[in-house]
Formats: C-alpha cells, sequence, structure tokens
C-alpha cells in the first residue's frame, strides 16, 4: 500500500467462531499491549453472532509507548481495512478463507495464523449425503495471499495437551515474534485475567514453542492413528486376488470383513458370486474393474442392511462399552450407565418374521395409518446385565435372519439392481457407475429408509429403466441419473427431485426412439 | 446478566488524574456519574445492555452518590421517565436499542420534546445499523427531526464520546431540548482510554429531594400549549442549540493545506473516513489530513454558518453521511442554495445509498471522489492505481476460492430449551400439514434460519400474537403465534393475549418462557425465578394468563418433545374456542450452565456423588442420513469423516460440549429416526455400591459379549 508513514498502527484481526473464546483471546491481546504501555484499541461485532455464528474481533496496537507520545493520540480505526491487515488469527480454516475473500489477507504484508480444524456450518451438517466444503482450493489460495501461513491443527494440539484452544493461539501470536510486546507482557495479561490462568499458561507456552513444520508434522502422524485392525487375516484373501483386479482388493477385502460378521461366511460367497458375475461383465465391456469395485463397496453395505437384529448386534459388541468410556470421558474409577434410545414399530417387527407372517403383517400395516405408525418407545439400559442379555438374545437371531421377510424384500431389490449394473455395463462405464451410486440412495432407518427407497424407486422407473431400454437417449444418460441423485438428497421434501423428474419424463416423451 | 461487571465497577470510582481504561459503554456510564446525573433507566438490548448490566452491578456507588437505576419495562417506560427533567432542574439518562427501541419509545419521546426540558435529559441509543445486525435498517435520524431533539454522532474515541455525554446535558439544559447520543455498535464495544474526572453528586438526588411540585401549564401536552410548545422549538429552542453547539466547539473544524476540495463526516465514521485517506497516503496517524474535515459531531440541528463557511471556496465537498435518506446532504445542499454557494456537493453518487459504511465501503467511496474531483496539486494517481490493483487481485483470490465458502447463521447454543420446541413444531407439521407461524423478536427468531426454517413473519418485539390477528380467522387452520417471556412482559400480554381475548382469537400462542431476556444476555424479567437482589418474586405469566380468562393452557417442560407434540396437536385440533396457550417452560441453558457449573464443581470438590450425562451417537449404526441434524441442528451435534471405509459420507457425532439435554434422543424418538443415539451416565465420586455394581455388570457383559468363553453362535 502507498503510505508515506513509517510507523504506523499494528492492526490485527481475530476471527473466531461464537463460544470459542474469540473475546477472551482478543481481551489477552489488548492487556498485553497495556502491559507494554502501548496505546491499543479492540472492537467487536458480537450481538447474535455469539450464538454459533462468525465473531470478529479487531485490535489496532501503536508501537509507541502512550508515555512518550506527549499529547498525542493515533486516531485508530474500528473496521479491519481491505490490505490493512498485518496479522490475521483465524481459529479455524473456513474462517481464514472469509478473510482472505473478504481482503483482510494480502501478500505485502499479512501474517496468516490458522487452526486447520473443522468446525462444520449447518448446511455442511444437514445435507442429507457429503456436503462438506472441500478445502483444497482454499489452501491454494491461502499460500499465495498471505506473507506468511502459520496453519497447523492447533485445536488437536490443544485437546492433546487439555489446553483451550484460544490460549495455544495467543502463544503462537506471541511465538511468531511480530508484535512489539515482551513475553511477560503477554504471560501478564493472562495472570491478570484471573480465570485458569495455570492451564492457560500452559497453553500459551505451547503455542509460543509450536514449530509449525516440525510439530505438524509429527501431529498429522499422531491424528491419523489407524482404527485398530486386530481381526486383519483376510478371509477369502485367494479369491479375491484371483478373481479381482487390484483396484477391488481393499475394498472387497473391507466388504469381506463386514459381511463375515454381519452373517457368516456362506453370505460372503454370495457376495464373491455377485461380484464375479459383474467383473466378468466388466472385463467383457473392456472395463479396468472400476465399476466392479464400487458396486462392492455398495454391495456390502447394502448386504449388510440395518435390521433388528444388526443394531443389537452392533449395540453389544465387544469393545462398545469402553469406546464409550473414551468418548464420553468417563474417568477410570467412573462407573457408566448406557441408555439406548430404541423405537421399534411394525416394520421391525415384519423384519423379523418368518417371510410369510411378515408379509401379510407389513400387507396388514400398510393399509392401517395407525399401526404403521405404531412404535414402542424403549430406553433399554444395555449396561445392565437384563438389557444386555435381550439385546443379545435379539441379535441371536441372526441364524434365523435368511428366512424373515426383510432379508427377502432386500435380496429382490439388490437383484434388481445388480441386473440394471448389468446391462447398464453394456451401454458405459460412465452410466453404469451412476446406477452402482443410485444405491446410496437407499439408507437409514424408518421414514428415512422409506423416503429413500422411493426416491431410487422413481429414478429407477423414470430414468433408469427408460435409458436401459432405449427409449431415453444414452448420450444424456449418466448425467440424467446424476442430476437425479444430487436433487433427491438436495432436499428432504422431495420436490427438487420431483421437478428433475418431471424435466426427464418430458424427455422420454420427445424422444424420437419412442 | 451475560457478563459480571463487578471489576469494572470499581473503574467508575476514579476520579482526576486517573486514566480509564475499559468499554466504550462503560465509558459513558462513567461519563454519566461524571455529569451529575440524578436518575438512570433503559431497556436492555444490544449493543447498549452492558449499560444496564454495569449500573445493576453498581449500587452501592449508586447509592453513595444518591443515583437512582430503574430497569424499565420497555422503551416506552424508559422515555416517560425522563418525564422527571421536564419541570425540575435534575439530570436523567435513558438508553435502549435504535431503530427499534425508539419506534417503541416514540409515543413518550414527542411528548417529552414538545414538552421541553428544564434538567438535561439524555437518551444513549445503541444505534445496531449493518454487519451482523437482526433488525431493521433505519435511522433514528429521523426520530431527532421530527420531534426536535439535538442528535449527537461523536467521533468513536472515549475522550470524545465522554465530552458529548457532558456537553449533551448542557446541550439539552441550554435548549430545552432532550439529547440523542448516537453509538454504533464498534463504538459500543470499543476498548480504549481517556482521563478520568471525578463523579459529581447531583444537586437534587435521593439524598437532597426536590421539596417543591411545579405546575407549569406551558407544559402540558394539551391546546393551546402544544401549539406554542411547536412554536417555542422554531423560535427559540433549536437557534440555543445552534448557538451552544457553535459556541462550545462541538463540531470540529481539521484543516489541511489544500484548498479546494474538503470533506464533511458524522463524526461516529470518522476514524474510518481517516484510515481510507491514510490509505491513499493523505493523512498520518494521528489524524493530520491534507484534505480540511468538518466532524459532525452533532448531526442534528445542523449549524449552517459553519457548513457554509467549510464550504465557501471550495470546489467539491464529499459528503459522508451512513443509511438513507442522505437527510445530511439534502440539508447542506439547501443551506449552500440559500446562500447561494456553488460549491459541488458529492455523497451518495460514490457512496451507497444504503448500508453500512465499512473500511470497504469508505475506501471505494473516497476513491471514487479522489478520482473525480482531486486538484492537480495533490499527487494522488498512484495511490489510486494502488487501490485498483489491490481490489482486483482481493477479487481474484475471492474467485479461486469460490463463492460456496459454508456461511455461519447464528443459531440455538448447545442445549438451548427453544430447539427442542421447533422441533416439536416440525414433527407436528409432518403430521398435520404445514401451519403459519407468527415468529417473534428473541433467540426463538433463529428458528427461520436453518435447519427449521420456521416463521412466516415477524413484526416486532412481544408483537408474535398481535400479528395473527388479521390472518387466523382468514386461515384454512390456527395461526401458531410464538411470543416469549420477555416479549410478554415487554407488550405482549396486553397487546396480543388481551387483544386476542377481547376479540375472540381462536389461535394457538406458544409462549417461550427460558426465565430471562436472552438474546440481549440474560437480564432479568418480572416472571424470573428471584430478582437482582437475590429475593423471589411472585409475578407469573400463568397467573397472568388466568386472570385474563385463558381457559386452555398447558405447561410443558421444553425438553419433552413427545409432550410438546401431544400438547400442539391438542391445541390446533380441539373443538374448544378461545385462545389457546402453551406455555414452553425450559431455563436458558447459558444461564443455567453457568450456575450449575460452580455447584457440580463444588460437589465434586467435596467428593459427593454426581452423575453427569452425556449423549452419543454409535457410529457403526449411523446411515449418514443426518435427519437427526435437520431436525435439531444443535451445535455439539456435528458430523465427523466416517472411519468405515465403506462409507464415504460423513456420520453424525455428538461432540465434547454436549450439556447432556436430550434433545437429540428426545427427537430420534420422537421422529422415529434411527437407533443410533445413545445417553452415558457418568457416576462421580460413585459410592461403594455403584463401584460394586459396576464391576459384576463389566464383568458379565464381557462374558456374554461375543468372542468370549461364551463363545458366538
Amino acid at each position: 500500500m502507498h503510505n508515506p508513514e513509517v510507523v504506523r498502527p499494528i492492526t490485527i484481526q481475530v476471527s473466531a467462531i461464537g463460544g470459542e473464546g474469540g473475546g477472551v483471546l482478543s481481551s489477552w491481546i489488548v492487556n498485553a499491549a497495556k502491559n507494554a504501555g502501548l496505546p491499543v484499541q479492540s472492537t467487536s461485532i458480537p450481538g447474535v453472532a455469539q450464538r454459533t455464528g462468525a465473531t470478529i474481533y479487531y485490535i489496532e496496537i501503536y508501537p509507541v509507548s502512550i508515555g512518550s507520545l506527549g499529547n498525542k493520540r493515533p486516531v485508530m480505526a474500528l473496521y479491519p481495512g481491505v490490505g490493512d491487515i498485518d496479522i490475521m488469527v483465524a481459529s479455524e480454516i473456513i474462517e481464514a478463507g472469509r478473510a482472505i475473500s473478504n481482503g483482510f489477507v494480502t501478500p505485502d504484508r499479512t501474517h496468516l495464523i490458522a487452526s486447520t480444524h473443522r468446525v462444520y456450518a449447518i448446511g455442511e451438517r444437514s445435507d442429507m449425503g457429503d456436503g462438506r466444503y472441500d478445502l483444497k482450493r482454499l489452501n491454494d489460495v491461502a499460500a499465495s495471499r498471505a506473507k506468511k501461513t502459520y496453519f497447523g491443527d492447533l485445536r488437536e494440539v490443544a485437546r492433546q495437551n487439555g489446553v483451550s484452544l484460544n490460549a495455544v493461539l495467543f502463544g503462537v501470536l506471541a511465538g511468531i515474534g511480530h508484535l512489539p510486546m515482551k513475553l511477560q507482557d503477554f504471560r501478564g495479561a493472562i495472570e491478570v485475567s484471573g480465570i485458569a490462568v495455570e492451564s492457560n499458561l500452559k497453553g500459551f507456552d505451547i503455542g509460543y514453542d509450536f514449530n509449525f513444520i516440525e510439530d505438524r508434522k509429527a501431529l498429522v502422524h499422531r491424528v491419523i492413528e489407524e482404527e485398530d485392525r486386530q481381526n486383519s487375516q483376510v478371509a477369502f484373501g485367494t479369491r479375491i486376488r484371483e478373481d479381482f483386479p487390484k483396484i477391488c482388493h481393499e475394498i472387497l477385502t473391507e466388504g469381506v470383513r463386514r459381511l463375515i460378521n454381519y452373517q457368516g461366511h456362506a453370505y460372503v460367497e454370495v457376495y464373491l458370486d455377485r461380484l464375479s458375475s459383474i467383473i466378468k461383465k466388466e472385463r467383457k465391456v473392456g472395463g479396468d474393474g472400476k465399476v466392479t469395485a464400487e458396486t462392492g463397496r455398495q454391495l456390502a453395505l447394502r448386504m449388510t442392511y440395518e435390521d433388528v437384529i444388526r443394531v443389537a448386534q452392533l449395540k453389544t459388541m465387544p469393545g462398545r462399552l469402553e469406546r464409550i468410556r473414551r468418548e464420553v470421558k468417563a474417568g477410570e474409577s467412573e462407573p457408566i450407565i448406557v441408555v439406548d434410545y430404541l423405537k421399534p414399530g411394525i416394520e421391525e417387527l415384519c423384519s423379523i418374521l418368518p417371510a410369510t407372517f411378515g408379509g401379510y403383517l407389513a400387507n396388514w400395516a400398510e393399509r392401517r395409518v395407525w399401526a404403521k405408525r405404531s412404535n414402542f418407545g424403549i430406553r433399554l439400559k444395555s449396561t445392565t446385565i437384563l438389557g444386555y442379555l435381550l439385546l443379545r438374545a435379539l441379535a441371536g437371531l441372526r441364524r434365523w435372519r435368511c428366512g424373515t421377510y426383510r432379508y427377502l424384500e432386500e435380496q429382490k431389490l439388490i437383484v434388481n439392481w445388480l441386473k440394471d449394473v448389468d446391462t447398464a455395463l453394456s451401454m458405459s462405464g460412465e452410466v453404469a457407475i451412476e446406477v452402482v451410486e443410485c444405491a446410496s440412495l437407499i439408507k437409514g432407518y424408518g421414514d428415512t429408509y422409506q423416503r429413500g427407497l422411493e426416491n431410487y424407486n422413481s429414478i429407477r422407473e423414470k430414468i433408469i429403466m427408460p435409458l436401459l431400454s432405449g427409449r431415453l437417449p444414452a448420450e444424456n444418460g449418466g448425467d440424467a441419473i446424476a442430476n437425479a441423485r444430487a436433487a433427491a438428497l438436495g432436499d428432504s421434501e422431495g420436490t427438487r427431485l420431483d421437478l428433475v423428474l418431471q424435466e426427464i419424463s418430458n424427455l422420454v416423451a420427445h424422444s424420437p426412439s419412442e | 446478566m451475560e457478563r459480571s461487571f463487578k471489576k469494572e465497577v470499581e473503574t467508575l470510582r476514579i476520579g482526576e488524574g486517573d486514566k480509564f481504561h475499559g468499554e466504550g459503554i462503560l465509558a459513558v456510564t462513567k461519563a454519566l456519574l461524571q455529569s451529575g446525573v440524578s436518575y438512570v433507566g433503559g431497556y436492555q438490548g444490544a449493543p447498549i445492555s452492558h449499560l444496564m448490566d454495569v449500573l445493576s452491578d453498581a449500587e452501592p456507588l449508586l447509592e453513595e452518590l444518591g443515583v437512582h437505576f430503574e430497569v424499565c419495562a420497555n422503551e416506552a417506560s424508559a422515555a416517560a421517565m425522563l418525564a422527571a427533567s421536564v419541570n425540575y432542574p435534575i439530570r436523567g439518562a435513558v438508553t435502549w436499542k435504535s431503530v427499534v427501541g425508539t419506534n417503541v419509545a416514540a409515543d413518550g419521546l414527542s411528548n417529552l420534546a414538545s414538552a421541553g426540558v428544564k434538567g438535561g435529559a439524555l437518551i444513549v441509543v445503541g444505534e445496531d445499523y449493518g454487519e451482523g445486525s437482526s433488525i431493521i435498517q433505519e435511522r433514528t435520524h429521523a426520530y431527532a427531526m421530527k420531534s426536535s431533539m439535538c442528535l449527537l454522532d461523536p467521533r468513536p474515541d472515549l475522550p470524545t464520546i465522554t465530552r458529548l455525554v457532558e456537553e449533551g446535558f448542557k446541550l439539552s439544559e441550554a435548549s430545552n431540548m432532550p439529547s440523542i447520543l448516537e453509538l454504533r455498535i464498534r463504538a459500543c464495544h470499543v476498548y480504549g482510554y481517556f482521563d478520568a474526572k471525578d463523579n459529581v453528586q447531583p444537586i437534587y438526588s435521593g439524598k437532597n429531594k426536590i421539596s417543591e411540585a411545579e405546575f407549569d401549564f406551558s407544559r402540558v401536552c394539551l391546546p393551546p400549549a402544544t401549539y406554542s410548545q411547536e412554536k417555542h422549538k422554531i423560535e427559540h429552542r433549536i437557534p440555543e442549540a445552534i448557538r451552544y453547539i457553535s459556541e462550545n466547539n462541538l463540531n470540529e473544524r481539521l484543516d489541511g493545506e489544500v484548498t479546494k476540495i474538503g470533506i464533511i463526516v458524522q463524526g461516529g465514521i470518522y476514524n474510518t473516513l481517516l484510515r481510507a485517506l491514510r490509505q491513499h497516503g493523505l493523512a498520518d496517524s494521528f489524524g493530520s489530513s491534507q484534505i480540511s474535515i468538518l466532524v459532525l459531531n452533532v448531526t442534528y440541528p445542523l449549524v449552517s454558518d459553519e457548513i457554509s463557511e467549510f464550504c465557501v471556496g471550495k470546489d467539491a465537498v464529499l459528503v459522508v453521511e451512513e443509511g438513507q435518506p442522505d437527510f445530511l446532504e439534502q440539508a447542506i445542499n439547501a443551506i449552500l442554495r440559500k446562500q447561494d454557494l456553488n460549491t459541488e456537493i458529492v455523497g451518495k453518487e460514490v457512496f451507497p445509498m444504503a448500508g453500512e459504511y465499512t473500511s470497504e465501503v469508505m475506501l471505494r467511496g473516497v476513491h471514487g471522489f479522489l478520482k473525480e474531483y482531486s486538484p492537480p496539486e495533490l499527487d494522488v494517481v498512484e495511490a489510486l492505481n494502488e487501490i485498483d490493483r489491490l481490489f482486483a487481485e482481493r477479487d481474484e483470490a475471492r474467485d479461486n476460492i469460490g463463492d460456496n465458502l459454508p456461511s455461519r447463521t447464528p443459531s440455538f447454543c448447545t442445549g438451548c430449551p427453544e430447539r427442542p420446541i421447533f422441533s416439536a413444531l416440525k414433527i407436528m407439521e409432518k403430521e398435520l400439514g404445514s401451519a403459519h407461524i407468527s415468529a417473534d423478536i428473541g433467540c426463538h427468531t433463529f428458528a427461520a434460519l436453518p435447519p427449521f426454517n420456521v416463521g412466516n413473519t415477524v413484526m416486532g418485539y412481544g408483537l408474535g400474537l398481535a400479528s395473527s390477528a388479521g390472518l387466523n380467522p382468514n386461515f384454512h387452520k390456527r395461526v401458531i403465534s410464538i411470543m416469549g417471556d420477555g416479549g410478554f412482559w415487554h407488550n405482549g400480554m396486553s397487546s396480543g393475549v388481551a387483544a386476542a381475548q377481547a376479540n375472540g382469537n381462536d389461535g394457538v400462542l406458544l409462549v417461550i418462557k427460558n426465565g430471562y431476556t436472552s438474546a440481549t444476555g440474560w437480564q432479568l424479567l418480572p416472571s424470573s425465578l428471584r430478582d437482582r437482589h437475590g429475593n423471589k418474586r411472585e409475578m407469573s405469566i400463568e397467573k397472568v394468563l388466568k386472570s385474563f380468562g385463558i381457559s386452555w393452557l398447558k405447561t410443558v417442560r421444553s425438553y419433552s418433545i413427545a409432550r410438546m407434540v401431544k400438547a400442539l396437536r391438542k391445541a390446533m385440533t380441539t373443538p374448544e374456542g378461545g385462545l389457546k396457550v402453551i406455555i414452553a417452560d425450559g431455563e436458558c441453558q447459558l444461564a443455567r450452565q453457568r450456575r450449575v457449573r460452580t455447584q457440580v464443581a463444588e460437589r465434586i470438590a467435596q467428593g459427593r456423588r454426581d452423575i453427569r450425562t452425556r449423549f452419543g451417537v454409535d457410529e457403526d449404526l449411523c446411515t449418514g442420513d443426518h435427519s437427526c441434524i435437520r431436525l435439531s441442528g444443535c451445535p455439539s451435534l456435528t458430523i465427523k469423516p466416517s472411519s468405515d471405509p465403506l462409507r464415504t459420507d460423513p456420520v453424525a457425532h455428538v461432540d465434547n460440549d454436549c450439556v447432556g439435554c436430550g434433545t437429540c434422543g428426545e427427537v430420534s424418538h420422537a421422529a422415529v429416526l434411527c437407533p443410533s443415539f445413545f445417553e452415558a451416565r457418568i457416576i462421580r465420586n460413585a459410592n461403594i455400591f455403584d463401584r460394586l455394581l459396576w464391576k459384576i455388570r463389566r464383568k458379565v457383559i464381557a462374558f456374554l459379549a461375543p468372542g468370549s468363553a461364551m463363545a458366538d453362535s
């Protein structure tokens, strides 16, 4: 920036998320400057933003002490200026992106400190599939926009050390050495606040000494602690290696592991047989196995649909209790009681009844809204012996699973879906992948499952079938399916999907091959 | 209260020779005491809530000085409180959030301003305009003009702000007009320093009471006095105000070397202007500018002579005025026209008509002005090019990042008792079809944002029920009105409930009772359990409603979603006529946590048994559909990457901020979502019985578990 002045206020912006302690961090910075006898001004926009919104704190420090300025008083701004920020502190990586977008990070002067963890926004969290923001673009831009970046998962650092993130950030800010205050000015700011002084000083020291190159590597290493996989002795390894290309091995191995746990070895044979016919077809049309790999992933999930038996099985898995204890941070000497929120209804009952009874009951309930809506809310204490035994008994029903109503219904759906995949493969790999992906619509429980299934069925009926039978031009095929799927996942009310399907059926009607 | 100011209150005692360090609004409080104020009142609202909180914490000091502090029922009562200064020479100050609070106060203000004041009357308004504001974007300026009140808009540094507080009282006394001190949100929260003075004991106060009642008909708003009051404004008050402003240099003229152009700016945005000039290389960090600036610390009434003297001889003058209509620009043009001066006034041509003047808006505006009007002797070409380059590079970076950065809308806090109410509403709507919801002002207005998207109209604080009056008889099903307990006491019980009862409204009212005016920072209400001295209170919403003759009245714990759904269903479908009221009862979780946390810490320290509750999701049962999030939106109910290599969608996850309110479990139960949720009760300081039972259970469960000695089937 064109500026004849040599000495000017040092400008700092802190971008945080409501409830993260951005206000405390900003008051520490102010007090550190005050301790050093420097003119300092800060301001903030809390208001409603403090309730989970983005919060912004802006601080200016004039690097000459009040004493030596005499009667002169710097005029300090209340707004961060475009191209006028020396240090930007983002407590979360998206907030760094927002600051760049606003022009508060510029290559000529801005030191950008950011914790790289994610706090997902409501739009990302409530997406029906995966609505997470892709960080790649942001990372590229950040590197080129800042004078220097200081990126690290500082929240993880804070967690591992049992301190709060804002203390670590304060330490980092002091540690990068671009503020005109001394170490004891910073530490004194924490001391004078009188709240959690010891832990905040510890956090400060960790941040102060944080080495952004070395410590970050070590950290990444620690974070990516792979789940313990003691059962990594892979069954069916030989068959997977011999029958399938390399691209499928990893996924199929996982699929096999899941199916063994779900139903046993015989069920795995069914799984691999089904995939064998897909790979044969894919090879015939010159594919490299990509479609088979994705089918393998989806098929494993579909074949391990979540019925009451599965729920009971997973709720009684060895290790679950210890996992929960770790997750809720129960101390060594602290007993816990786990209450499971279950609400079985007719549907769940049908799913474990033998096919004929189940079918009859399902039909009967279909015509009676009250019956369909009947559920029994149970809060089951699964840490009591009786509660656990009940769940184990339910899980034990799995030996009869293959005769249940739900099992037969699911297999019918799976077989039809695989047939579609097979037909689609003769058209093109792209269309086949799209057909495979449609399986991801069917997930969840109760209403969610029903809605997913309905969406799947309408996409199948209105796009996939016309496409496979040649009534819909093939060149539109893959895109049409993908659009419909995105629409189905885009809103839970189903209005977007209806619109897309309407458009497609117009196409079908006007198609010359009709 | 949002914050305790016990520590800061001590700084209110400092005197001559000391430096005051603190927030803007705290500095205003100090300035009030330095001005010898006798009484202070107001109604909370961002960004002036802290003024009320500070005074509430400063009770011992106020007692020493004999200053009365009142938490008013609403802004209208606060405005009416200034009546004390009509007949008697005592100074009073009231405060509220503008513009909405000023709207509520308008009736009182008109009468006050018409009667005129003897003692200084100061209204401190927190102008919540622009970024992050949740209110209507209108200007307080219009009120000052229509009611003839002085409007102070000081430069946002503490010495100027505090000086203008004292001058505001004097100006009010000199002109008999009430003064409004307008502080923008960033100025309220600005941390800075100023040289303190001693507090002043008011002449009349609780310590030295007024002994004679004054009757003066000319101060009563009845004809013919009303007409003569209006005349008095024109002939006496406004000229007196102008004389005082001018004689005491309340506006500041900062002359620079450049003679051909100048800038007139509202005081409140002077600092932003100066930064923009510095970025153009035209000013230094101490306020010395090459272009002359006239800073209007008083924006109404304008001093015509100051304006014309500043403009004379200049080719062009930039008027930097935030908001619309452009009252100042119009007035300045009129002044110059009358004096036959041909200086060109540039304002909204280079600035946006509406919206806040952020640093970017200011930089672009000044840039636009200089590009066109900069005289040849001023070398700004290089600076202008550099700023163009700056914006071009910024825009490029913005394009590269993309416009899909996830936005963070405000939402209910973790464990908020209002969330389950809206979950219940959504579940009810699934059953009975969508309803029309008349929303109200409060934290509950956030229900209109994702994930709930509930609330069709918002008409003002406490007006949820009143705003259904026209639609309810014309809508195919009962309209549901929302009202918080804050809105209820502010005006809703009369404007809403009493009116609905009297007119035979057949709708449904949902009163959200959390015990505080929480959106403004947990100030107490008449129905709060205890007053600020800790004494029990007897005022209850239920009793009021019963006394109004409401017969269909249910109180439901807000976390009991199933029961709330049932109550809503009944209210919507019962054949019974008249207003049906459901009180959703649940204390603000932030306030509760703040209280409970210390209590629990004490219990734990004493070694006493305590159960901590937390919720969780079984990751392997979660299929990644996120219905639970769409029906709750709790910040601690988030997502994480699935550790299952076969699942690509992220799974639901409860993080460690969970306070165990149970809403997620209740939602998954009431909406029949999925069996993934569990509640974990952690027993701390477990007794011997707990530990024994735990030992046995753990052993037996390990024995029964698949893969153990009992073996899998």
